[in-house]
């Protein structure tokens, strides 16, 4: 019959540590399934495909005559906005002096959720 | 023989087995990773596959010729049937060999310059959709010229300009 005595002490301490050690390891595993949702909520969020599309729309836009840039413009904001509920708009220019481009493309995306503007070069 | 030897080894027994279930618990239940809305991931996919079709068919197939893109071509000529084929082509083509399911409903809409209203023409569709699919809406944006040429519907302006295809895309 087992006896209380004080042999095994440092065994005993050393037990406890480790127990409570993976106790609180797991609670922060635990904690993941919080970025988990997170990230699945900024993913469905995020309108990537939007973006893509209305920039590449623009970039190839860029290269026509300013009439037209313009009517392009009025296309893209109206089917946008009635669309797809969202604010584009872009301005090309010309690049400032100096530069190796030689326009200079502004581009304006808003869906009153992720606003995206770009300033880039050709 | 009921006596009261090791008490304390049988309380210790006890706090031990208490966090070690503990533990247990709180492992196995967070092995998975729970998001919210499944269906999204799955919608996420569709999207993707269809996005990428559509732009697929938005790139010029050659830099040395006229430079037209299939999408501007099928809808300069009003192809219906070719844009059913080559939709679904790119999207029930599969690795294994087996043809995906998908089914689509396509339409476009141009903008009016003189009244700024936006209207709309039905491309095709695949099959009618009924109401009860879950179908997912991919836009791709198409610079046309429509000055010269082509056989777009009266109404469209013969101008450059930007059209908004829009396709719904669901698995039968």
């Amino acid at each position: 019959m087992a006896r209380l005595n004080s042999d095994g002490q440092w065994i005993v301490l050393m037990g406890f540590i480790v127990s409570f050690a993976l106790f609180f390891l797991a609670i922060v595993v635990n904690q993941s399934t919080i970025v988990g949702q997170t990230t699945a909520e900024a993913v469905l969020e995020f309108p990537k495909n939007d973006i893509l599309n209305a920039r590449s729309a623009v970039l190839s836009a860029s290269a026509l005559s300013s009439d037209n840039i313009t009517l392009v413009r009025n296309d893209i904001s109206s089917l946008s906005l009635s669309r797809k509920n969202a604010i584009v708009s872009f301005r090309v220019s010309a690049a400032p002096p100096g530069s190796p481009y030689t326009k200079t493309i502004e581009i304006h995306y808003n869906n009153g959720v992720t606003a995206y503007n770009e300033t880039t070069h050709q | 023989m009921v006596n009261t030897d090791g008490q304390l080894f049988t309380i210790e027994g006890v706090a031990a087995g208490l966090i070690m279930l503990l533990t247990a618990y709180i492992i196995v239940g967070s092995t998975s990773l729970y998001t919210p809305g499944d269906t999204h991931i799955s919608d996420m996919q569709l999207e993707q596959t269809g996005r990428d079709a559509l732009h697929m068919m938005n790139i010029p197939n050659n830099s040395a010729t006229s430079g037209e893109s299939t999408l501007q071509r099928i809808i300069k000529n009003n192809d219906s049937s070719q844009f059913g084929q080559t939709f679904l082509w790119f999207c029930n083509n599969r690795t294994d060999g087996k043809s995906d399911n998908f089914q689509f409903s396509a339409d476009y809409y141009y903008r009016n310059n003189l009244t700024n209203a936006v209207s709309q023409v039905h491309i095709t569709e695949s099959r009618k959709p009924t109401g009860s699919e879950h179908p997912m809406r991919v836009t791709q944006w198409v610079q046309m010229d429509n000055s010269v040429g082509g056989s777009m519907p009266a109404a469209v302006e013969k101008r450059v300009q930007v059209i908004l295809v829009e396709v719904l895309l669901w698995r039968d």
